[in-house]
C-alpha cells in the first residue's frame, strides 16, 4: 500500500472528471492509494475500489469480448451477476473486476481477446462470420470437409472459452482451506433482510452464520442511501454473535451442506435452517445493440456512484419498467450526470416522474430504448412508443450512458436447488416463490416482501422456532409480523413486465449476453423444433454461461412464450443445479487428502534406502537396492520382510470356531490351540476373494490373517455376517496395532537363538505351530509358516515396538549374513512355491478348484458354509481352465498379462505372474490355461508383444516341491 | 495362550534388550523439535525446547500433543455387562455419546456392546485387572483387547482447536453439540477415528496407528495457518479434576 499525502476528497492523478466528491456510504479510503496494472498499463485507484470501479474512473469502458462474436463489452451489473467484466488476475482467469478488490501490484489482464483487447482478431466473427455459427452451429458447420476437422477443432479450440490456465502446474496451483462449519442458521445475504433474520436467531440464542457476496453486508441498501439502516444492523448481528463471512459466495444446496466459497477458503457449512435473503436480480432490455458498451442497468450505475464515487457517464439516457429507474435517473441528476431522456415503459409514470421533470428532465411515458449505436461505447439511443400502433416518433438522443432496467426477479436458485418451488405470478410479470421446505425461509426481496426488516425479522424467529428456541413473546411476535407481511402482500402494485424484445434494428438484440445468444437465435431454435425452455437451453446455451440465467432466463421465457402462443406458466423455467457461481475447480478440490498408511517399522525403510511403491493404501518396500541380491540371502542365509500390512482379526468367543467354520471351506473349528491352517475366502458362488491363516490361540480366540490389500474387505465381510448370525462372537481389528516381520532362510534358527529363550528346534516348534514368547525382550506371537518357501518364523508385536524388534533382529542377524528384503524380492520368493496371489493369480471368476486347491475345500464338512452350493457344484465339474506354472528355457520373463495361445494362435490363456528366478537360473511363472494342458511338460506359447515363447507347464513348486526345507 | 503379544507392557528389559515403545509420529515430532523422555516405557515428547512458548500457545491459539501412548482398552460384551461395569467403575450410566472419567481413565461406550477405555498410561494395568475381574466374574461372555497401539491418539488443546478440527473433520464439535466429556466416533482427515472432548478446548483424538504420520500432517497444515504447533505433554494441564457428567449426545 502506498501512503500518499492527499487530503479525503483530493483527487487522484488518474482521468480527471470521473471521480466524483466523497460520497456518503462510498467504500473509499481515499487517504490510501493502490496501484495494479491492467495489460501492462499502471492504474491507481483509492482501497476499497475494486478492479472495475478503479479502471472505470481511469477512462476504461471495455472491460471484455464476448464469448462468441468477441463484442466489446463493458460494465452492465456491477454486482458479480453477468460476465461482462471478467479478467485474469495475477493469471488466474474467472475474477470478476466488479467484485475484485484491488490489491498492490496486482496484475490484471483481459480474456478473450488477441492480440488486445482494443483490438480483437476474432471481431471478424462478428461482422462476417454471423452465418458461420448459427444456434447449434457445432451440429451444422465446420463439419466437412471431414479431413479439415483438425483445422476447424484447432481455430474452435482457441476461440472458445474465457482465459487460458497456466500451462505450469506451479504456475496454477494455489491452496483451498477447507472448512467445516456446523450452525443452527445459515442466512444467506447480507442486506438488510438476511442482517435483520440473522441478528433475529442469533438473539433467541441460535449459534447464526451469515454470508454475503460483496466485501461488506449492506446489499441493495448501501447503493440506495441506506447505508445508515445495514450499518447498525450488522453491529446488531455482530454483537448478538453472528459470525459474518463477507466476500463469500454460497454456491448450492447438497442435502443441507452449503459451500461457501471466500476467497482461499470453502466452507461447508452444515445448518439446522437456511435463510435465502439472496434479494433480486435487476433484468436488462432486449434491443439492438444492448450489450454495447455504456449500457448498463440502474444498479450499476447506482453502485458506481454511491459506493465508488464514480461517475458512469456525462450524458445519459434512461429505460424503465418501474420507478427504480425513475430513482436512478434522480441519482445520476444529483451527481451531475445530464439526463436526455427518460423512456418509461409504463403508460403511466406517478409522482417520481413529475419530479423528474420539474428539474427538467424530459420522461416519455409508454416509451422504450429500441437501440443503442456506437463505435466502441454507446454515443446514441433511440426511443420509440412501446405500442406499435402508437403512431411513430422514434426520437434518437446523443449520449455515453444508457441507463435501462427492466425489472427485478427475486434470485431463487439456492432456493430452488433447497427444494422450494417457483410460480409465474402474471401481476408480478415474473416467477415468484412458492412453496417452502420446512427448514427453508425466504426473507427481503427474494420472497417478495417490500418491508425487508420485518421480513428478515420473521424468517429469523422462524427459523431459531423451529430449532425450539425463543418463547411465548417471541412467538407472539412472529405472528404479528406474519399477519402484517400478508397484509402488505394483498397491497403489492402490479408490475409492468417489458416485452420479450422493445425493439429490433439494425443491430444485434442479446437475451443472453453469456453466450451471445441473439433473438434471432431463440426463435430460429424454436422453427427448428426446440420448442421447450430446456431444449432451448441445450440448443443454444442460453442459461449455461457465467450468469446462470440470471439475466437471460426470464427474456427466453418470454420470447419463446410470445413465439409459440403459450404462457410463460406453461413455458416453465430452467431447472436450478449448482453451482449457482462459476466457481474455479481447484476451489471444490479443495487440499489433498491421500491417506497413506505406514508400517511402525517404516522409519527403518527409508533409513535403509528402500524404495519404497504404494502397495494398496499402504506405503512398502519394494526392494533394498538388490532384488536378486536380496533373493539369494532368503536362500543362503536369512531374510527379514516387513509384513506389518498383513489384515490382523482376534475373532474370539465361545462359538469363533463355528463362525470360522461357515465362513471359511475348510474346517477349523477343530484346530488346536497352538496350530495354524492356511484358509481361502469365497464368495457365495465360491470365488476366492481373500486367503490367509488362522491360529487358534486358546479355546475360544483365533488370531486370523488376511491378505494386505484385502484387510479392509474381509472384515466388512465378517461384520456383515456376525451382525446377521446369532453367534457369541467378537470381532476386534488389530491390523495396525502390530507390527509383523518374516524372518526366513536356513540360519534363522541361529538367529532366533539370540534373540529368545524359546526352543525353536524343529521337534519344539513345528511348521504350522503359533506361539507366545518374548523376542528381544518383547512380547510376541510367533507363528512357523512359510510363504517364502524357507523355514521361517512371522512374528507380530505390538506396532509400538517393531522398530526395536527389527533392529533386534538385523543386529542378531548380522553374523549370519541377513538381509532385508523388499515386496519385489517376495513376490519371487512365492513364486518359486506357486503361493498365489490372490487379485494378481485369480481374478473375480476363479474357484479353489480352478486354481488348483481343491484340497482346501472340505465337502465332508457337516456345517453350512459360505460358497457350499456353488462349490459343490464346481466340484463335480471340470474346470475350463487351470492355473498352472510354467518354466522358460532361457529368455525375458513375459509380461505380466501376457496371451497364452494354441497351435492355431488362438488366445486360450493369460499369464498371471513371471519373474526370473535367480536361485533356479530360469524363467517361472504361472498362467491360465485350458485344463487340458495342466499336465507336468505340456508345452504352450505364450505371445508377448513381439515376443513369441515356448514354455513347459509346471503343477508342482518349482522350489522344493516336497516342502522338506519349509518343514525342516 | 494370552494376547501378551498386543501388550506393549509384556515387553521386559534385560542387559541385552531394552525395549523402548515408540509412537508412529515420533520421526516427526523430533523433526519439530520435540524433547523425548521415557515415562512408563514409551519415548515420550515432553516438550519442545520452550514450556513459556508452549503455554502461549495453548492459551493463545491451540497446541498438539502426541499422546499415544495412552493406554487403551475395548471391551465387548453384551450391553448389560458393559452398563454394569460402567456404573461400578465410573459411577455413571452407560450413554452412548458420553464418556465419564473415573479411576484416571476414560469410560466411552461407543456402540452398545463396545465400550474403549482411554487411561493415563500408568493406570492400564489396574484398569485392565479391574475390566479382567468384571468380565471374569460375569457369566456372559465378553471380549477384552489391549488396543493401545491399535489408535495413535492427539491432544489438541487450546482455543483455536475447534478451528484445526473444522480443517479436516466434519464432525460438529461446537461447545454446545460436544461438550466437555462427549464422545464422538466419525471420520478424521477421512480416517476412522473417534474424538473425545476432555475439557473445554481439550480434545483427545485417536485413529488407526499407521496412518499416524499422515494425521499429524493433516493436523500440522490445519494448524499452521492458525498459529497453533506442537507441544509436548508438559504442557498439556493434567485433567484432576472429574469432568462434569454431560448428556450431549
Ligand atoms: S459488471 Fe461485473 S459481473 Fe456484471
Amino acid at each position: 500500500m502506498t501512503r500518499l499525502p492527499v487530503k479525503p476528497g483530493e483527487r487522484l492523478p488518474v482521468k480527471p472528471g470521473e471521480r466524483l466528491p466523497a460520497q456518503p456510504g462510498e467504500r473509499l479510503a481515499r487517504d490510501r492509494v493502490v496501484g495494479f496494472t491492467f495489460d501492462g498499463r499502471s492504474v491507481q485507484g483509492y482501497e476499497g475500489d475494486t478492479v472495475a470501479s478503479a479502471l472505470y474512473a481511469s477512462g476504461q469502458r471495455t472491460f471484455s469480448r464476448s464469448f462468441k462474436y468477441h463484442r466489446r463489452r463493458g460494465l452492465l451489473c456491477c454486482a458479480g451477476q453477468c460476465p461482462n467484466c471478467i479478467v485474469a488476475v495475477d493469471g488466474a482467469p474467472g475474477a470478476r473486476a466488479c467484485t475484485e478488490p484491488i490489491r498492490e501490484g496486482m496484475r490484471v489482464e483481459h480474456l478473450n481477446a488477441s492480440p488486445t483487447l482494443e483490438f480483437d482478431a476474432m471481431r471478424a466473427v462478428d461482422v462476417v462470420g454471423s452465418s458461420l455459427t448459427p444456434p447449434g452451429f457445432y451440429y451444422k458447420t465446420f463439419i466437412r470437409p471431414r479431413k479439415l476437422w483438425p483445422v476447424y477443432e484447432k481455430v474452435l479450440r482457441h476461440a472458445a472459452g474465457l482465459g487460458r490456465v497456466a500451462r505450469r502446474h506451479t504456475d496454477r496451483a494455489w491452496r483451498t482451506e477447507y472448512r467445516r462449519r456446523h450452525a443452527d442458521v445459515l442466512v444467506v445475504g447480507g442486506g438488510v433482510s438476511g442482517l435483520r433474520a440473522a441478528a433475529s436467531a442469533a438473539e433467541l440464542g441460535a449459534d447464526v452464520v451469515l454470508v454475503d457476496e460483496g466485501p461488506q453486508p449492506g446489499g441493495a441498501a448501501a447503493q440506495d442511501g441506506r447505508h445508515l439502516t445495514a450499518g447498525p444492523l450488522e453491529e446488531q448481528a455482530i454483537a448478538a454473535g453472528v459470525e459474518i463471512l463477507t466476500g463469500a459466495t454460497a454456491l448450492g444446496y447438497f442435502d443441507g451442506i452449503v459451500p461457501v466459497w471466500q476467497g482461499r477458503t470453502l466452507h461447508q457449512v452444515r445448518a439446522q435452517q437456511h435463510v435465502f435473503a439472496t434479494g433480486t436480480i435487476e433484468q436488462p432490455l432486449v434491443f439492438s445493440g444492448n450489450d454495447m458498451p455504456g449500457v448498463m442497468l440502474s444498479g450499476c450505475a447506482r453502485r458506481l456512484a454511491a459506493l465508488y464515487a464514480v461517475k458512469p457517464g456525462h450524458r445519459a439516457v434512461v429505460a424503465t419498467t418501474s420507478d427504480r429507474g425513475l430513482e436512478a435517473a434522480m441519482s445520476l441528476h444529483e451527481i451531475g450526470v445530464e439526463v436526455a431522456a427518460v423512456a418509461d415503459l409504463r403508460q403511466q409514470s406517478g409522482v417520481a416522474a413529475e419530479t423528474l421533470r420539474k428539474l427538467g428532465i424530459e420522461v416519455l411515458p409508454g416509451h422504450a430504448v429500441v437501440e443503442a449505436q456506437g463505435r466502441k461505447a454507446v454515443q446514441k439511443a433511440t426511443l420509440a412508443p412501446v405500442d406499435a400502433r402508437a403512431p411513430s416518433s422514434e426520437r434518437a438522443f446523443d449520449c455515453d450512458l444508457v441507463v435501462i432496467s427492466g425489472g427485478f426477479v427475486p434470485c431463487t436458485s439456492l432456493l430452488c436447488q433447497a427444494g422450494a418451488k417457483t410460480r409465474y405470478d402474471p401481476e408480478r410479470g415474473h416467477f415468484v416463490l412458492g412453496e417452502l421446505p420446512a427448514h427453508v425461509h425466504a426473507a427481503g426481496e427474494v420472497a417478495g416482501a417490500e418491508d425487508a426488516e420485518s421480513s428478515g425479522k420473521l424468517a429469523g424467529l422462524e427459523a431459531a422456532h423451529l430449532i425450539g428456541m425463543g418463547d411465548l413473546s417471541s412467538r407472539q411476535e412472529a405472528d404479528e409480523l406474519r399477519a402484517r407481511m400478508a397484509e402488505l402482500a394483498e397491497r403489492l402494485a402490479s408490475v409492468l413486465a417489458p416485452p420479450a424484445v422493445c425493439g429490433e434494428r439494425s443491430g444485434k438484440c442479446f437475451v443472453c449476453h453469456c453466450e451471445d445468444v441473439t433473438a434471432k437465435d431463440i426463435r430460429q431454435s424454436i422453427a427448428e423444433g426446440y420448442d421447450s425452455i430446456e431444449l432451448c437451453k441445450r440448443y443454444t446455451t442460453i442459461t449455461m454461461g457465467p450468469c446462470q440465467g440470471r439475466m437471460c432466463e426470464l427474456q427466453a421465457v418470454r420470447l419463446m412464450a410470445q413465439e409459440i402462443g403459450r404462457n410463460l406458466s406453461d413455458v416453465g423455467t430452467t431447472t436450478a443445479r449448482p453451482p449457482a457461481t462459476p466457481v474455479p475447480m481447484g476451489v471444490l478440490a479443495g487440499p489433498p487428502f491421500e491417506p497413506a498408511k505406514r508400517s511402525a517399522i517404516h522409519g527403518r525403510h527409508r533409513e535403509l534406502r528402500a524404495n519404497v511403491m504404494w502397495a494398496g493404501d499402504w506405503r512398502r518396500p519394494y526392494d533394498y537396492g538388490d532384488p536378486e541380491g536380496e533373493v539369494m540371502a532368503v536362500h543362503r542365509a536369512a531374510g527379514l520382510i516387513d509384513v506389518s500390512t498383513l489384515g490382523k482379526l482376534l475373532v474370539r468367543g465361545p462359538d469363533a470356531g463355528e463362525f470360522l467354520d461357515r465362513l471359511y471351506p475348510n474346517r477349523l473349528s477343530n484346530l488346536k490351540p497352538g496350530r495354524i491352517r492356511y484358509g481361502v475366502i469365497n464368495t457365495d458362488a465360491g470365488r476366492i476373494v481373500d486367503d490367509g491363516t488362522i491360529c487358534r490361540l486358546d479355546e475360544e480366540t483365533f488370531y486370523v490373517t488376511t491378505t494386505s490389500s484385502g484387510a479392509g474387505a474381509v472384515e466388512e465381510w465378517f461384520s456383515w455376517w456376525l451382525t446377521d448370525w446369532d453367534l457369541r462372537v467378537y470381532m476386534t481389528d488389530v491390523t495396525q496395532g502390530l507390527a509383523a516381520v518374516n524372518l526366513a532362510g536356513p540360519r534363522v534358527r541361529e538367529i532366533m537363538a539370540e534373540v529368545t529363550d524359546l526352543d525353536c528346534s524343529n521337534e519344539a516348534f513345528a511348521y504350522l505351530d503359533g506361539k507366545r514368547a518374548l523376542v528381544a525382550g518383547v512380547g510376541c506371537l510367533i507363528l512357523r509358516i512359510g510363504f517364502v518357501g524357507e523355514l521361517g518364523y512371522e512374528i507380530h508385536c505390538p506396532a509400538a515396538h517393531g522398530e526395536h524388534l527389527w533392529d533386534a533382529l538385523l543386529e542378531a542377524g548380522a553374523p549370519f549374513g541377513i538381509r532385508p528384503f523388499g515386496l519385489e524380492p517376495q513376490r519371487v520368493l512365492r513364486l518359486q512355491k506357486m503361493h498365489i496371489l490372490v487379485g494378481q493369480d485369480t481374478d473375480s471368476e476363479s474357484t479353489p478348484f480352478a486354481a488348483a486347491m481343491p484340497w482346501i475345500v472340505k465337502l465332508d464338512k457337516e456345517e453350512d458354509f459360505i460358497g457350499r452350493w456353488a462349490l459343490e457344484r464346481y466340484s463335480s465339474d471340470t474346470p475350463a481352465t487351470t492355473l498352472v506354472g510354467f518354466t522358460l528355457a532361457d529368455g525375458q520373463a513375459p509380461t505380466e498379462g501376457a496371451v497364452v495361445l494354441d497351435g492355431a494362435h488362438a488366445p486360450i490363456g493369460q499369464v498371471t505372474s513371471s519373474r526370473f528366478s535367480p536361485v533356479l537360473g530360469r524363467v517361472i511363472g504361472m498362467a491360465w490355461v485350458p485344463a487340458g494342458l495342466a499336465s507336468d511338460g505340456e508345452r504352450v506359447t505364450i505371445a508377448d508383444q513381439d515376443r513369441t515363447l515356448r514354455a513347459e507347464v509346471r503343477t508342482k513348486p518349482f522350489y522344493d516341491p516336497e516342502g522338506e526345507v519349509l518343514r525342516s | 495362550m494370552s494376547l501378551g503379544f498386543l501388550d506393549v507392557e509384556a515387553a521386559v528389559k534385560s542387559e541385552r534388550f531394552s525395549p523402548v515403545a515408540r509412537s508412529p509420529m515420533e520421526r516427526l515430532a523430533r523433526a519439530a523439535g520435540g524433547q523425548f523422555e521415557i515415562r512408563d516405557g514409551w519415548a515420550v515428547a515432553v516438550s519442545y525446547g520452550s514450556a513459556e512458548r508452549e503455554a502461549e500457545t495453548v492459551t493463545r491459539a491451540a497446541g498438539w500433543a502426541d499422546t499415544s501412548h495412552l493406554g487403551k482398552l475395548e471391551l465387548q460384551a453384551e450391553p448389560e455387562l458393559l452398563e454394569a461395569i460402567v456404573a461400578s467403575n465410573a459411577s455413571a450410566p452407560f450413554e452412548l455419546g458420553c464418556a465419564h472419567r473415573a479411576a484416571g481413565a476414560w469410560w466411552c461406550p461407543l456402540a452398545p456392546s463396545r465400550l474403549l477405555v482411554v487411561c493415563d498410561p500408568g493406570r492400564l494395568a489396574p484398569v485392565r485387572g479391574l475390566l479382567e475381574q468384571a468380565v471374569g466374574a460375569s457369566d456372559v461372555p465378553g471380549s477384552l483387547v489391549d488396543v493401545t497401539t491399535v489408535l495413535a491418539a492427539l491432544t489438541i488443546v487450546g482455543p483455536a482447536a475447534r478451528e484445526m478440527f473444522a480443517r479436516f473433520c466434519a464432525i460438529d464439535l461446537r461447545a454446545g453439540a460436544t461438550p466437555p466429556g462427549a464422545v464422538r466416533p466419525g471420520s478424521v482427515a477421512r480416517q476412522p477415528g473417534v474424538v473425545l472432548c476432555e475439557g473445554e478446548d481439550r480434545f483427545t483424538m485417536l485413529f488407526g496407528w499407521a496412518v499416524a504420520e499422515y494425521v499429524w500432517r493433516q493436523v500440522d497444515e490445519a494448524g499452521r495457518h492458525l498459529g497453533a504447533g506442537p507441544v509436548g505433554v508438559d504442557a498439556l494441564r493434567p485433567l484432576a479434576a472429574p469432568v462434569e457428567v454431560s448428556s450431549g449426545a
